[in-house]
């Protein structure tokens, strides 16, 4: 587009001006920022088990339903979440590992479904690459076994399968866990909510209004 | 709708000066009331956050230095962004101002053949004041925050930039859904209203093909862009549609993706007093099979890269949008948000709005502050906002002293003229005598002046001042017998 | 030890009294004081409404005529914060080398008053007697400007016979704000009928600060109210003793 080409020349011109006196040159611009100075914390105190306790109870805080299990336990543990859930049909991501879907309920495999058939569906189940205990946070990259983004949005009840050494205690951990910078990343901590009606807050606005979490101990 | 303001013009060029514009909102003891309690429970909220947090100081000093390095080095930043975003299938575009932004993103939507868009939150798209334009030009515009559709549909104006609605209760939103959704039987129980809100946007999201969002941030290390919300109808407008337009200002850039871990941090907690709010999302351009496959970054300047320019005023550009300096403010607690003639209200907005207006318009919002600095304290990114409002106030002045009308301002006269007379002692010593005398005329047997003139007027509206006393300091020290030494006593114990 | 009175415009013309209160308190304590009668005002109005050139003016005077003083004492936190915060940018910007140089001298030897009691008196208790109910408020330029933190407290719990009552929302604003007062008068109000809520509740007799700004905008709608509560300068407190009461400055 033409027009928005002239701008993009006359605005970098601009800012170029604008910090004429305090720019760096690009080569040193790497060294620059990795010398700001981050005295915050990077890395948490707690121990392994003190760790997984405050991940549940911020989970819980947001009404999460989380249940801990031995990896052998897993698939009969999903079972019997999805039977207390009174809900039947279910969508998996594409690479949802097929001992996470137990018989006697439907299941959608997303090979492709479109966003009507999503949804209809009840509820959702899938894995997750994070999770941050401080904030409750479940982290997605939506890789094959975590889904696509609208997966885990239209329908109302998402059970997420975590690994306890997927934990950290803080935000940087994760960060520092990341080799390379996912394309999509979803930061979930709790359900949707809203205080804007006299401040009061309202759970389950859009996206899921139940979050189951199976936490996984090898 | 029960309130006593008449529609507040949120434009600058048209708004009444504050002092003005304040005027019926300090009437309306149920606005007031509203804004009150929405900012204690944010505030009771932020501060305990912020108590529990023991590295605060040092996440505030590093978001501080990260967008100063940003800001200082944006030329490069932006660059990379533009070819990261680019090159990951994503369009960016560059807007000088609001009105080239506008066009774009009118032409993105015309070529998409788009006759309606749904709608994140953006003061952004406020600021450029988007949505009248695209009605206009046959674009039906959905807002999907609740604080956004209550505004939208009862014809409001924001008055916060995180929450928007925060001056209207419930009653009112009730009936401002019933009116319009046609649900005459909805109770003002927020729960109901909440799911009322749900239900009308449900097949919005699904159906409409076309979206605007704003951004958070823009990581230039990957093209990414960042969208902080609540509700989840972020979600749905960045995952849902076809057509994805986001608009975001040059300022909104960090530089690489684990700069993150500071901006997440700082935010949720100074915006609303969580330490994650409940949805964050990542998306770098276009993934293939996974949300909008048409997407459109619309990079704005409107005035922002003048702002840029200025050494003094550069720490202007660091603000996130997080509204911590609203909520702390004093002035703020009392006006709330339409006061300002803004989308950006409070301090931020006092700072703000003169300088993307380049102080043609706005020149009285820089006074719309006391001082006292609250603000500054909480500010994650560290802006020194006193400071700017000075230096704002500064240029408002100086256009001043160029104008005639200066001769007919009482208060602009008076300090000059109290400038000359602070310039010599006996000028000084003078102007004290003849002061002493001329208060003498207004003042009382009990001793107080209770009714002065002009701008002394302005002072005596609410409250007195007690007579000039018959002799200043200076004259009773000059007065006082000479001490010896025997006078001074020694130290107590 | 000797320190030298900045008494600030507008104490010398509308409270003289804190003057004298901090003459009487200073020298009880063993400063020997003087008063430089050249002295006009630290240029804060000036500057806080715009008229930087002005408040150049003002103080670069000030810098001068104190450039050869042991300690300035200043009962006033917003002058003092004038002086930290904004001399050096406009000495910067409107002055030359040396007389930044000599700003930069004498920055380390201004004080506000409970900073000087405190800090370079090492004195908590000056020997005040002061039988009231008396609450403290907590000016914005003290609090944040200076970070007095705990000293004014210090002083005034160390007062014999005085009853402190707290005030709840101690850090907001009262709303005088200098020329925001009358710029901003409306809103100035509202900010001062919600501070006054809170003051009044206290049941003090007197509301006390270290600022005289303040406490004329506090007082003064007290006074136009018949609030029943009067207000008063710190220094008028600290200098009280059983045989020079609070009237002897009067």
């Amino acid at each position: 587009m033409s027009v928005t080409q002239g701008s993009r020349a006359k605005v970098l011109d601009r800012i170029r001006s604008a910090t004429a006196s305090v720019a760096a040159d690009a080569a040193n611009l790497h060294e620059l920022h990795a010398a700001i100075p981050r005295s915050y914390i990077r890395k948490g105190e707690l121990s392994e088990s003190a760790k997984i306790a405050l991940l549940i109870e911020r989970l819980r805080d947001y009404d999460a339903d989380v249940v801990e299990c031995k990896l052998e336990e897993l698939p009969d543990t999903i079972a019997a979440m999805l039977s207390a859930s009174g809900r039947h049909t279910f969508g998996a991501p594409s690479g949802l590992p097929a001992a996470w879907m137990p018989s006697g309920f439907d299941w959608k495999l997303d090979g492709g479904l479109t966003h009507e058939q999503i949804e209809v569906l009840d509820g959702v189940v899938t894995g997750a690459s994070c999770a941050v205990a401080d904030s409750g946070t479940i982290v997605l990259h939506h890789t094959p076994s975590e889904g696509r983004r609208v997966l885990t949005l239209l329908p109302d009840w998402h059970l997420c399968i975590l690994y306890a050494d997927q934990v950290v205690e803080t935000l940087p951990e994760y960060f520092a866990r990341v080799q390379h910078p996912p394309a999509l990343v979803t930061w979930i901590s709790g359900p949707s909510a809203t205080a804007d009606i006299e401040m009061t807050r309202i759970k389950g606005v859009h996206g899921p209004r139940h979050l189951n979490v199976i936490l996984v101990h090898h | 709708m029960s309130h006593s303001v008449e529609h507040p013009i949120l434009d600058p060029t048209l708004a009444a000066p504050f002092p003005k514009a304040a005027l019926p909102v300090l009437r309306d003891p149920q606005l007031r009331k509203n804004v009150a309690h929405a900012i204690d429970v944010i505030q009771t909220k932020r501060g305990k956050l912020v108590a529990e947090k023991t590295d605060w100081q040092e996440l505030r000093s590093a978001a501080a230095d990260i967008r100063t390095h940003v800001l200082e080095n944006l030329g490069a930043y932006l660059e990379q962004f533009e070819e990261r975003c680019t090159a990951a299938g994503g369009h960016v575009h560059c807007a000088s101002d609001a009105a080239e932004a506008r066009q774009i993103i009118l032409d993105i939507l015309r070529e998409e053949n788009a006759s309606e868009v749904i709608k994140i939150k953006t003061m952004t798209s406020g600021e450029i004041q988007l949505n009248p334009f695209l009605q206009a030009s046959g674009v039906g515009v959905f807002e999907t925050d609740l604080a956004e559709i209550i505004l939208q549909l009862g014809n409001e104006e924001p008055s916060h930039i995180v929450v928007p609605a925060l001056h209207i209760n419930r009653s009112q939103v009730r009936e401002i859904f019933a009116k319009s959704m046609g649900r005459p039987e909805l109770s003002d129980d927020p729960q109901a209203l909440t799911e009322a809100a749900r239900i009308y946007l449900r097949r919005k999201f699904l159906d409409i093909p076309s979206a605007i969002s704003g951004a958070n941030y823009l990581v230039a290390e990957t093209g990414g862009v960042v969208i902080v919300e609540s509700e989840g109808n972020g979600r749905m407008c960045l995952t849902l549609p076809k057509t994805l337009i986001t608009l975001a200002g040059i300022e909104k850039v960090v530089p690489r993706f684990e700069d993150l871990e500071v901006m997440l941090q700082v935010l949720a907690r100074s915006a609303t007093g969580e330490r994650m709010n409940p949805y964050t999302s990542l998306w770098s351009g276009v993934t293939p099979g996974d949300g909008p496959q048409n997407f459109h970054v619309v990079l704005l300047d409107n005035a922002r890269s003048s702002i840029l320019g200025k050494p003094r005023e550069r720490q202007t550009l660091r603000c996130i949008r997080c509204a911590a300096c609203i909520n702390a403010c004093p002035v703020y607690r009392q006006t709330g948000g339409h006061a300002y003639g803004s989308v950006y209200p409070g301090p931020i907005g006092a700072i703000l709005t003169p300088q993307l207006m380049q102080m043609r318009h706005a020149q009285s919002l820089p006074y719309a502050s006391s001082l006292c600095g609250a603000c500054y304290e909480v500010c994650p990114v560290k802006i020194n906002i006193p400071e700017i409002l000075i230096d704002l106030r500064a240029q408002v002045i100086d256009q001043q002293r160029h104008n005639i009308g200066r001769f007919f301002d009482p208060l602009y006269l008076g300090l000059r003229i109290a400038g000359f007379l602070f310039s010599r002692a006996f000028l000084f010593h003078a102007a004290q005598r003849l002061g002493r005398v001329g208060a003498g005329l207004f003042t009382h047997k009990d001793g107080w002046i209770h009714s002065m003139p002009s701008v002394g007027g302005k002072w005596t509206q609410t409250r007195d001042l007690r007579g000039f006393p018959n002799q200043t300091f200076r004259e009773w020290w000059q007065n006082r017998p000479a001490r010896s030494s025997t006078q001074i006593a020694k130290e107590p114990k | 030890m000797h320190a030298s009175l900045f008494i600030t415009c507008y104490n010398d013309t509308l409270f003289p009294e804190t003057g004298r209160a901090v003459v009487s308190l200073l020298e009880r304590l063993g400063v020997e004081l003087e008063f430089h009668p050249q002295q006009t005002c630290c240029g804060q109005m000036h500057a806080n409404t715009g008229f930087r050139a002005e408040a150049y003016s003002q103080a670069k005077r000030l810098v001068r005529l104190y450039s050869d003083t042991e300690n300035v004492v200043i009962p006033s936190s917003s002058c003092v914060a004038m002086m930290r915060d904004q001399y050096p940018g406009l000495f910067e910007e409107l002055g030359s080398e040396s007389l930044r140089r000599d700003l930069a001298a004498l920055l380390p030897r201004i004080y506000e008053l409970s900073e000087f009691l405190v800090d370079k008196l090492g004195v908590d208790d000056v020997g005040a007697y002061f039988p009231h109910r008396v609450t403290y408020h907590a000016s914005c330029h003290g609090l944040r400007g200076l970070h007095l933190g705990e000293r004014p407290l210090r002083l005034l719990t160390r007062v014999r016979g005085l009853d402190f009552a707290p005030l709840p929302n101690i850090d907001r604003c009262c709303g005088f704000g200098g020329t925001f007062s009358v710029k901003n008068a409306e809103v100035s109000s509202a900010m001062l009928s919600v501070k006054l809520q809170d003051v009044l509740a206290t049941k003090a007799e007197y509301c006390t600060a270290l600022d005289n700004s303040c406490l004329m905008h506090l007082g003064g709608a007290m006074h136009r109210q018949y609030a029943g509560m009067k207000t008063i300068h710190m220094a008028q407190i600290l200098a009280s003793t059983e045989s020079t009461p609070m009237e002897s400055f009067q």
